[in-house]
């Protein structure tokens, strides 16, 4: 019925994911940092539907983990934030430069 | 015969009991030592009477196997063991005798008694042993006997360091004899003397092997008898109690040295080489020890030198082939050298005091240690007719006979050196205006020293050539090859060499007691010689530059080394080591995006590979 | 079939110990008897080992073996790669495993002194004890691994809590030493399980043992595997240059612990060579005597010279040792059954004599609390009984006759002149300087002036000296009837 192909979604997803990478990898703010991940994640969520549509054994068991992720991915923006959130309390701040205390 | 175990055992058993209950014994522990040391010496009669009768005996065991070496231990009576058990055991028991007055008044008494014991127990069984690896065991053990009573002032640091000597430099002379061991048994393949000398008879050990072996068993002589040049640790050693220099460093350990040599003849016989060493090493000690008693003022150590000397001239007698002179003046000395030191200890024990320019007149005083005294130094002096006279003459004309002339010269004179020596001691101690008080000993201390004046006196006559020569008569029946060469004399000799004592006895008393020579004729004169023979031709001060500053010097640099090329090198790896690991530290900025930004390259290049390579499944 | 697990048994006999201890209060009084009693129990355990051992008999007795597990590999996935427990003890073994339960014990008294800590230093001492038994009675490579790393941590950890001023630093520096000792020797070990898929000794042995062939290993591996093993082991024994470790463990450990170090941890290294080097290459080992002996040289000199100039005693005894190891490695570089028995009876006979004198230094600590040569001296007067002790433990040392130390240095200098005569000759100097240094030590301790400040000090306590007493009778046994090793010993693989 559609015509839009597999590799329209792939495309759109690995596009996704680097833009959340990139973001993830660059960004200072943490709240941005946080965003990119949700962005990576989304991108593997089309992935997975889309697999589970057009891949070679075709089933539900990837919606079904989509779903899964996307309940991950909220349980983790909460705890993130609410990280972001005590942290910003006691530095006063929600730039990630200054949060190397895995090195000292 | 069987029971002859049991000599070596008794003055054992007497340490043992001494040792574990010496805060009870205490004082009685004089009397245990003395009555053990006393059957031990009627065991060693015993045995020499029944060796007359009954010839040679030898028992051995096994004592330690390993595949096809086997170590034996066991037990032999010879005429040269027998006689040595009989000086032993009875020297040893006179100085219990007398060290019971003797070491009165010291609170260590128990352990001197002890330690006497047990010396007594390792020179019994040493002079018994039958093969060379039990003379080394109990070799080192008189040795260590010796250390322990030498120091056993320990609280002085002259005794301390005197007993550090005693044992390092004999132990330098006990390295010789145990290297002979080594190789001796891979020569021979046994240690057992009667295997060893038929495998020196047979050819089974090359000439220049037997040189080496016999100079190295030669090399343990030196140390523990005190010859030239490891001679340094027996004056010193008189910082021990006197009755052990009596037994020890007069009578018995020091005397080891010639039976040793005396032991192994038939492989020195076999090495004209070796027999050459042990004649000139016994000559130049004899001289040289008695030029350096000339000048020296401790009563003690007079004696000492005069007892390397004398050592000497046994070795002398063993390099010319005198078998019997050795052992004859080995057992002369023993009694007229132990009884001189025992009456040393009766005026130091008098008079508090052993140097003899302090001394003087004691003879008033002390009348029977004076006339005991006088009759050991006639004996040492080879005054006619007393034993010295006729155990030197002995070796005189075995050196004679042997055409060693240079060396019977130097023999000749020493016993001049000898007699004026003795009678310089004599003198200035006995004769003279008294100067301070002294007691005469107890008798339990001259009961001793008369018993070895008699022997002093009359011993020569076991070996003459005019009533017979039944020592050597009977050395003859040993079970080992010696060859003995029976020498008479040219009758010049003796009469030479008793008016040379007869001479030295005589300037001595021109010189101290008629004062119409003066006695400080050396010094004034000839001031340098005088002070080179003070200073013992300064071996001493040679040794201590040498030796001990070179090992001090030579150790420090390898202290050095191991403190700062070995650990240096340790601690250069270890800084090699954290600088890497530092260079690391950067890369963990600690921020997780560079980490998550390194691990995707990672990632990446890893994909790229495979990729390029066709795949991980190919 | 009790006796099979006998040795199970004593191995893991420490472990009552630690257990009860677990559930100690740190407080309680009665730690330290507890500690002590129970070293008392591998020791009752290995006098029963020692009596049920027969002697003269060749090769491995009161064997057992049980499959602990399988490896599959994909290299070779129908025959599994199969580990075993399997203990057993040979002659040599035996007697170490009764030195260290005596050793261990007698140890174990010199610990009541200390202060602080005493339940968890019980605890890891016996498991120190369990470690070095597992050592000495492990029939299998990895078994030996395993107790042997149990050895290293529990030292490294007895060194840097109780040790003294210096001791992180000697921990640290005994285990870097000893760590890269360990790899080396796990090297050798897998590779002889890849290349002979077993890791029982005595299986080894007996297939190494056909060299001609060399259907496993070629010469030039083997070569490498034994030299590994002489790095690995000579570590432990240690070889110059890589002594330095265990002269700050000499000095900085606790006294049990250097009794322990220094009478039967540094033995290790020869077991392991004797064992291991001499069992699976004795070819190689043959090859490269002349190394080891010219190791064993500087070793013996090296040691010697230093300790001449120490004025610490336990670092002067801690050269003592090196130089004393130095004549096992003649003995062994000798490769005849004279040299062989000297080093091994070397290694027995310095284990007992290094324990005396630790014991001694222990009760100089105790009293006069210095090991500096120059600040002691003179002791003689004040505690005679402990002077004596001290003297005849020295005279031990430098080889007097009658004690084990003249009998080790006979036969093993007896063997080294048989073989290199000239490297003997050069050795016998170490003899005199034996001599020389431990008497300077000795005599710098007990004679001399009197000290008025050492006046209120008490001699030996009645547990000091029983102790010392039966080490002292057992290196006077020895000395005067050494048949008694040689009738355990038995013959050892190595030398002809």
């Amino acid at each position: 019925m559609s015509s839009i192909p597999l590799s329209a979604y792939l495309v759109t997803a690995l596009l996704l994911f680097c833009m959340g990478l990139y973001g993830a990898l660059t960004k200072r703010n943490a709240v941005i940092v946080l965003i990119s991940i949700e962005l990576m994640l989304n991108a593997v969520n089309i992935n997975l539907v889309a697999f589970a549509k057009y891949g070679v054994g075709a089933s539900i068991r990837g919606q079904v983990f989509s779903l899964f992720t996307i309940t991950v991915a909220a349980a983790e923006a909460a705890v993130g934030l609410a990280i972001l959130i005590a942290l910003y309390r006691n530095r006063g701040t929600v730039n990630v430069d200054e949060m190397n205390t895995l090195k000292k | 015969m069987g029971y002859v175990w049991l000599i070596p055992v008794l003055p054992l058993l007497s340490f043992l009991i001494i040792l574990f209950t010496r805060p009870v014994i205490y004082k009685k522990a004089g009397i245990v030592g003395t009555l053990f040391s006393g059957a031990a010496f009627v065991g060693s009669l015993i045995v020499l009477f029944s060796h007359f009768q009954e010839g040679n005996y030898l028992v051995e065991a096994n004592w330690l196997s390993i595949d096809a070496i086997t170590l034996t231990v066991g037990f032999e009576v010879n005429p040269l063991n027998a006689l040595m058990l009989v000086i032993v055991t009875l020297v040893s028991f006179l100085v219990h005798m007398y060290s019971i007055g003797y070491m009165e008044d010291d609170e260590r008494i128990a352990t001197f008694f002890a330690y006497l014991g047990l010396f007594t127990f390792s020179m019994t069984a040493l002079v018994m042993s039958p093969n060379l690896l039990q003379i080394y065991f109990f070799w080192e053990l008189v040795g260590v006997c010796s250390f322990l009573l030498v120091g056993f002032y320990f609280y002085k640091p002259e005794a301390k360091a005197a007993a550090k000597k005693a044992f390092i430099v004999t132990r330098i002379g006990d390295v010789g004899l145990l290297v002979a061991i080594f190789l001796l048994y891979w020569q021979a393949g046994t240690l057992e003397l009667d295997g060893i000398f038929s495998a020196a008879e047979s050819g089974a050990i090359t000439p220049t092997m037997i040189t080496i072996i016999a100079i190295l068993i030669f090399v343990g002589a030196v140390g523990k008898s005190g010859q030239f040049p490891l001679h340094t640790w027996l004056p010193d050693a008189m910082e021990g109690p006197t009755p052990v220099s009596a037994l020890i460093h007069a009578a018995t350990m020091v005397a080891a040295g010639v039976y040793l040599v005396a032991v192994m003849f038939p492989l020195f016989l076999a090495s004209e080489a070796a027999m050459t060493t042990v004649a000139i090493t016994g000559g130049v000690t004899a001289i040289f020890a008695a030029t350096i008693a000339l000048v020296q003022n401790d009563i003690k150590r007079i004696l000492a030198y005069s007892t390397i000397s004398q050592l000497g001239y046994m070795m002398l007698a063993l390099g010319t082939a005198g078998y019997t002179a050795a052992v004859f003046h080995l057992t002369t000395h023993a009694f007229f050298k132990a009884l001189l030191f025992l009456a040393a200890g009766s005026v130091i024990h008098a008079a508090h005091e052993q140097n003899i320019l302090k001394l003087g007149g004691l003879g008033k005083k002390l009348k029977g240690t004076a006339l005991l005294f006088l009759l050991g130094s006639l004996a040492l002096s080879g005054f006619p007719l007393f034993s010295g006279f006729f155990s030197k003459d002995e070796i005189l004309a075995s050196a004679f006979s042997d055409e060693r002339y240079i060396l019977f010269g130097l023999a000749l004179f020493t016993a001049f050196l000898t007699s004026f020596y003795m009678f310089r001691l004599y003198f200035l101690v006995f004769a003279g205006e008294g100067k301070g008080g002294a007691k005469e000993s107890p008798r339990t201390m001259l009961i001793p020293m008369a018993v070895l004046a008699v022997l002093a006196v009359f011993s020569g006559f076991i070996q003459t050539h005019w009533f017979g020569t039944f020592l050597g008569d009977w050395l003859e029946t040993t079970p080992y090859p010696v060859i003995f060469s029976s020498v008479e004399a040219p009758l010049w000799i003796p009469i030479l060499a008793s008016a040379l004592s007869i001479g030295g006895i005589a300037l001595a008393w021109l010189m101290y007691v008629k004062q119409s020579v003066p006695h400080n004729w050396l010094y004034g004169s000839i001031k340098e010689v005088h002070q080179v023979l003070d200073r013992k031709y300064y071996i001493d001060e040679i040794y201590q530059g040498v030796f001990v500053k070179g090992l001090f010097v030579f150790s420090y640099f390898w202290s050095y080394f191991d403190r700062f090329i070995v650990e240096g090198t340790a601690a250069a790896m270890r800084g090699v080591v954290t600088q890497l690991g530092k260079t690391g530290v950067k890369v963990q900025s600690g921020q997780v995006q560079t980490y998550g930004a390194v691990a995707f390259s990672g990632l990446v290049i890893v994909l790229l590979v495979i990729a390029a390579l066709g795949g991980y499944f190919q | 079939m009790t006796e099979s697990y006998l040795l199970t048994l004593l191995v893991f006999s420490p472990l009552l110990g630690i257990i009860l201890l677990c559930f100690m209060s740190p407080k309680h009084h009665s730690i330290k008897w507890i500690g002590t009693l129970s070293t008392l129990l591998p020791l009752l355990l290995t006098i029963i080992v020692f009596s049920l051992f027969e002697r003269g008999i060749e090769g491995v007795q009161l064997q057992q073996s049980h499959t602990w597990f399988e490896l599959m590999t994909s290299i070779s996935p129908n025959e599994p790669y199969i580990i075993s427990f399997e203990l057993g003890v040979t002659g040599l073994s035996v007697l170490f495993l009764f030195l260290t339960a005596l050793i261990t014990f007698l140890a174990s008294f010199t610990a009541h002194r200390m202060k602080d800590g005493l339940k968890g230093f019980f605890i890891i001492f016996l498991a120190l004890e369990l470690g070095i038994l597992g050592v000495f009675s492990s029939e299998n490579l990895f078994l030996f691994f395993l107790f042997f790393e149990i050895t290293l941590v529990s030292t490294f950890l007895l060194l840097g809590r109780w040790g003294g001023f210096h001791k992180e630093r000697a921990a640290f520096s005994f285990l870097i030493y000893n760590g890269i000792g360990s790899v080396l020797l796990l090297v050798v070990i897998i590779t002889l399980f890849v290349e002979l898929r077993t890791t029982n000794i005595t299986e080894l042995t007996l297939m190494l043992k056909d060299t001609d062939s060399l259907e496993y290993l070629s010469y030039d591996a083997r070569m490498w595997l034994l030299v590994l093993l002489v790095v690995a082991f000579g570590t432990k024994l240690p070889i110059v240059p890589l002594h330095s470790w265990m002269v700050r463990v000499h000095v900085e450990a606790p006294i049990a612990v250097v009794m322990i170090h220094a009478g039967v941890l540094l033995k290790i290294g020869a077991y392991g060579l004797i064992r291991f080097g001499g069992g699976f290459f004795p070819e190689q080992l043959q090859d490269m005597a002349v190394v080891l002996a010219i190791l064993g040289l500087i070793n013996l000199l090296y040691g010697a010279f230093i300790a001449f100039v120490q004025t610490e005693l336990r670092a002067l005894l801690a050269y003592s040792s090196i130089s004393h190891m130095g004549i096992v490695l003649l003995g062994l570089a000798s490769f005849n059954s004279a040299g062989v028995q000297g080093a091994i009876f070397q290694t027995i006979s310095h284990g007992l004599i290094a324990a005396l004198l630790f014991l001694l230094i222990g009760v100089i600590v105790d009293r006069f609390g210095t090991t500096r040569l120059d600040e002691l001296g003179g002791v003689a007067s004040q505690t005679p009984l402990f002077a004596g002790f001290f003297l005849a433990a020295g005279l031990a040392s430098l080889g007097l006759p009658g004690m084990s130390g003249f009998i080790s240095e006979f036969l093993a200098f007896l063997g080294v002149f048989k073989a290199m005569p000239v490297i003997g000759a050069i050795g016998v100097i170490g003899i005199i300087l034996t001599a020389v240094y431990i008497l300077r030590a000795v005599l710098a301790v007990t004679f001399g002036e009197r000290r008025p400040s050492f006046d209120r000090k008490a001699d030996l306590t009645a547990t000091e000296l029983v102790s010392s007493s039966v080490l002292l009778i057992m290196i006077i046994w020895i000395g005067v009837y050494p048949a008694i090793l040689t009738s355990t010993l038995g013959t050892i693989g190595i030398g002809g």
